[in-house]
């Protein structure tokens, strides 16, 4: 059984005044296994964003189902809802979203602390991740303090710190420069080879050349997808090239 | 650039962000409103001629001050909350061409529109609800009703000028905040993230040293007369106490218990430690604005429904008996014994005249010096009461010499005295030797009475001064030992005081009708005579009397504490909604991270309770400390009864307690629905 199955999503915008409706995404069907790295790609306005929301669960799809290790993501209670998202999933946002009323070493400790953990537990989880993430110096700093791309790897350790069955990660390079992008690309890959199954959503090729799955997403309809198989990165960046210029140009891969 | 312009982009700018500045406006109006009203109650004289009023006008003449210094700092402290949630916005026009001269203008027509909305309206207010308390202080004195509307030209003058000088200092202030930004800075202000507030150990301690000052100095005041200067200066040390204690000794608190990690790490404390440690950066001086309102309303309504409350205990030691006389008058005149007896006799007479019983007469005379008493000597010398201007009162005493005779007669006794020998008691709280020297005559204590004293006459143990009294061989002869003594007018310093108290037995109307005819008397006999004061009233005439004048205040306390409350109400909710847009964006990230909505409301009210339960605690604080100054302060207007003020003063906190805990809720509401 794959980890994520998403299955004949569907999300149907009302205008406010429920004149026209918008369809932002048609008919939505993929598996994500467990330790995959997976990229969906896709121009603004795809709907690859609202998939990422129906899938952490931070907005109801109109139809279909996703499941989650065999839950069922669109059935969980609203007052469970946040509880579930705390402890199977790990979000890594584009504006990060670090509380600036705290160190990041106090931003990483939120989910357990929500979650009622003991503190003793939090600090060795941090010890585990923080060396890898190469943020142990910033720990005591706080957000105004470090730069973006430290900022962004602080929020990846919020995210991971949790143990979550996947990380699902909206454009997490989009607020950064190109070096701090590469570092972070490079952390994600770490992190997935470490067993983690990483979902992310962006419109960046370079992003995207670094998952082992790229996953096309154009008018609310999964368009294509690529294997990264035995390519190294730059291979599928030409890859996905070349298939970015056939969709602009709306040749049909099939 | 078209002048007409700054005004328009001025007014427009307060329009838009009128959410924030709707409740400054309000604010201002209030501060104005209140300086006002304790101005006029103060200086204007509406008070004068009520008895016990004088303490109340002193005590609002200081008032002004500490009005002063508090819409100082808590406007101050508002505004610079207000323009920094604008600094883009300036940002934006500097960026668009505008230099700092030009923004400089906006602020100032910013600030002038304040400025003249806050004096009128704040007048406006002030004046009404000064009409309102003066009708509703005569009705309750039973005075003429004037409707006429009163101003007192010097009240407003005061108004304006020092709300002028606070507004300019808030307006130079804001042009130094923008001058010294640049345009990127403020548009970035908003996001550039706020630095996490350092626990600053030198200004913590410092509020703790100087809010400890004031306690101390409020408990150690010993003589309510000496006591006001002292008070000031107590109450000033404690605000400003109060100031810097919420403003860094809580950022300092919140500090160390983030150190205990087993403590810090818990969801409950998690969230509201470390935005606590920055709202109270924030909303320090809010909080403390908060507590100085709330204490000043709780030593108002528990002064003065205290004397209310007492009003009854102060009638029967003024009048123990149904019907109470006296008389006094300057020097020595060896028929003046003869005179009270003789007054005694027909007084007896015109109220058995009524149909009276006369029972528990306790009619007698004394004479009396004062002057400094220092170790058991009392200096009646022209030097040492000569410059009325420089009178030690706390050193003031007043002797009364009784003859034993009359004494043992009046009291039913038999005592026996030498002469230069004296019985001696006090009520009052001095110590005394066994030989006093009063003037150049030596006395020997031969037995103290002190639990007597009560029988001669149960107001001396309220007196201002303490009264010694010395019962002694030959009063006669005593007395005319302090013939030569004069004041500085070249009045004797001697003086005859006749006392007459008694019951009839007759109703309420028959004893009044009894003191009305004795008044009369009186003023036949004594009025030809030399006599510089005398009166004779009923116990019952002097109820309604009591009563007014202590309702009068109790009104007046209730007023001003209502306008106090209604600012208080304003600040909360000035501080709920501008802390909820803050907290806004905060909230909508913890709960992207996994916050249940119950974790957001816990630790919603968990914190506001903590941040909310701060200046009621200080207040009580406050209060309690000030119990016993005002005990003292009371005692000038008769008032004995410690345990009645305190537990008074509990009824009061709860009241307070009730009302905040609504307002708390209320505004609570007001803050969740723009968080979620």
């Amino acid at each position: 059984m794959s980890l994520l199955e998403v299955s004949g999503v569907k999300k149907i915008y009302k205008t406010r005044f429920g004149g026209q409706s918008v369809e932002a995404l048609k008919n939505v069907n993929f598996t994500v296994e467990k330790g995959e790295f997976v990229a969906i790609m896709g121009e603004s306005g795809s709907g690859k964003t609202t998939l990422l929301n129906i899938l952490a669960a931070l907005d109801k799809a109109t139809s279909g189902t996703v499941i989650l290790d065999g839950m069922d993501v669109g059935k969980i209670k609203e007052s469970q809802m946040a509880k579930f998202r705390r402890d199977n999933m790990g979000y890594v946002f584009q504006d990060f979203n670090l509380l600036d009323t705290f160190s990041l070493e106090d931003n990483i400790y939120l989910p357990l602390v929500l979650a009622g953990k003991k503190h003793a537990e939090m600090k060795s989880r941090l010890d585990e991740i923080a060396e890898p993430l190469g943020i142990t110096n910033l720990l005591k700093k706080y957000p105004y303090e470090v730069s973006g791309g430290q900022k962004q790897r602080a929020a990846v350790a919020r995210a991971l710190i949790t143990g979550p069955r996947i990380i699902l990660a909206d454009e997490p390079t989009g607020a950064l420069d190109s070096k701090s992008s590469d570092e972070l690309l490079d952390l994600f890959t770490k992190v997935n080879q470490m067993g983690q199954t990483v979902l992310m959503v962006t419109h960046s090729t370079k992003a995207a050349s670094h998952a082992s799955r790229v996953m096309f997403i154009k008018d609310g309809v999964i368009f294509h997808q690529i294997y990264k198989g035995d390519s190294t990165d730059t291979e599928l960046y030409q890859k996905i090239s070349d298939t970015l210029t056939l969709l602009a140009q709306g040749g049909d891969l099939k | 650039m078209n002048i007409g312009l700054y005004p328009k982009i001025a007014y427009e700018g307060m329009r838009k962000n009128g959410k924030l500045y709707i409740p400054y406006c309000i604010t201002c109006i209030l501060m104005v409103a209140i300086y006002y009203i304790v101005h006029f109650l103060a200086f204007s004289g509406v008070l004068i001629g009520i008895p016990g009023a004088s303490t109340a006008v002193q005590m609002l003449g200081f008032g002004v001050y500490v009005i002063t210094i508090f819409s100082a700092i808590f406007l101050f402290y508002t505004q610079s909350t207000l323009i920094k949630g604008r600094k883009k916005e300036f940002g934006l026009y500097s960026v668009l061409g505008m230099n700092k001269n030009n923004l400089g203008m906006i602020i100032f027509y910013e600030t002038i529109m304040t400025w003249i909305a806050a004096i009128f309206g704040g007048l406006i207010l002030g004046i009404g609800m000064s009409k309102v308390a003066e009708l509703g202080f005569t009705r309750m004195i039973a005075a003429p009703v004037n409707y006429d509307f009163r101003i007192s030209t010097d009240s407003v003058l005061h108004t304006i000028g020092t709300f002028t000088v606070i507004f300019l200092l808030i307006w130079l202030n804001t042009i130094r905040q923008i001058k010294f930004s640049s345009a990127i800075e403020l548009v970035r202000s908003e996001k550039a993230g706020e630095k996490p507030p350092k626990a600053n150990w030198f200004i913590g301690s410092l509020g703790v040293i100087v809010l400890g000052a004031g306690y101390v100095l409020a408990i150690r005041i010993q003589q309510p007369i000496s006591a006001l200067f002292g008070f000031f200066i107590a109450v000033v040390l404690v605000i400003v106490g109060t100031y810097l204690v919420l403003i860094a000794g809580s950022v300092l608190l919140c500090r160390i218990l983030q150190k205990n990690k087993d403590y810090y790490y818990k969801t409950n404390h998690f969230v509201s430690v470390s935005s606590m440690a920055y709202r109270m950066k924030r909303n320090g001086a809010g909080l403390a604005s908060i507590c100085i309102l709330l204490t000043i309303v709780l030593v108002i309504l528990s002064s003065t429904s205290v004397l209310f409350n007492n009003s009854e205990y102060c009638l029967t030691v003024r009048y123990p008996n149904e019907i109470g006389a006296f008389a006094c008058t300057y020097g020595y005149d060896e028929n003046l014994t003869d005179l009270g007896e003789r007054l005694d006799d027909i007084l007896y007479e015109a109220a058995e005249a009524h149909g009276a019983t006369v029972t528990n007469n306790k009619t007698y005379y004394t004479y009396s010096i004062s002057g400094y008493l220092e170790n058991d000597v009392l200096q009646v010398t022209l030097d040492s009461l000569s410059d009325m201007t420089f009178i030690d009162y706390d050193k003031v005493a007043q002797i009364q010499f009784i003859d034993v005779g009359l004494y043992n007669r009046v009291f039913g006794y038999n005592e026996t005295v030498e002469p230069g020998k004296a019985i001696v008691g006090t009520a009052n709280d001095i110590t005394l030797g066994d030989t006093l020297i009063i003037g150049d005559s030596t006395f020997e204590v031969s037995k103290r009475i002190d639990d007597r004293i009560d029988e001669i006459d149960p107001a001396s143990k309220i007196a201002v001064s303490p009264t010694i009294y010395m019962i002694v061989d030959d009063v006669e002869e005593v007395a005319q030992n302090y013939i030569q003594y004069q004041d500085y007018n070249g009045e004797p310093m001697l003086a005859w005081y006749w006392y007459c108290r008694f019951d009839t037995g007759l109703d309420v109307d028959g004893q009044i009708a009894v003191a009305n005819d004795l008044s009369a008397i009186l003023n036949e006999e004594l009025g030809p005579l030399n006599f510089t004061n005398y009166y004779c009233d009923s116990h019952e005439n002097q109820r309604t009397d009591f009563l007014s004048t202590f309702g009068g205040l109790m009104f007046l306390g209730i007023l001003l504490s209502t306008i106090f409350l209604v600012s208080c109400v304003l600040i909360i909710y000035y501080k709920q909604i501008s802390e909820g847009f803050e907290d806004k964006s905060r909230f909508e990230i913890m709960q992207k991270v996994g916050m249940t909505r119950e974790d957001i409301k816990k630790s919603i009210n968990s914190q506001m309770l903590t941040v909310f339960l701060i200046p009621i605690v200080f207040a009580c604080a406050h209060l309690f400390m000030a119990l016993p100054i005002i005990h003292k302060l009371l005692m000038l207007m008769g008032f004995m009864n410690m345990p009645m003020l305190v537990a008074t003063a509990s009824v009061c906190v709860v009241i307070c307690a009730v009302f905040y805990a609504a307002i708390y809720k209320v505004t609570s509401n007001a803050y969740y629905k723009i968080v979620s």
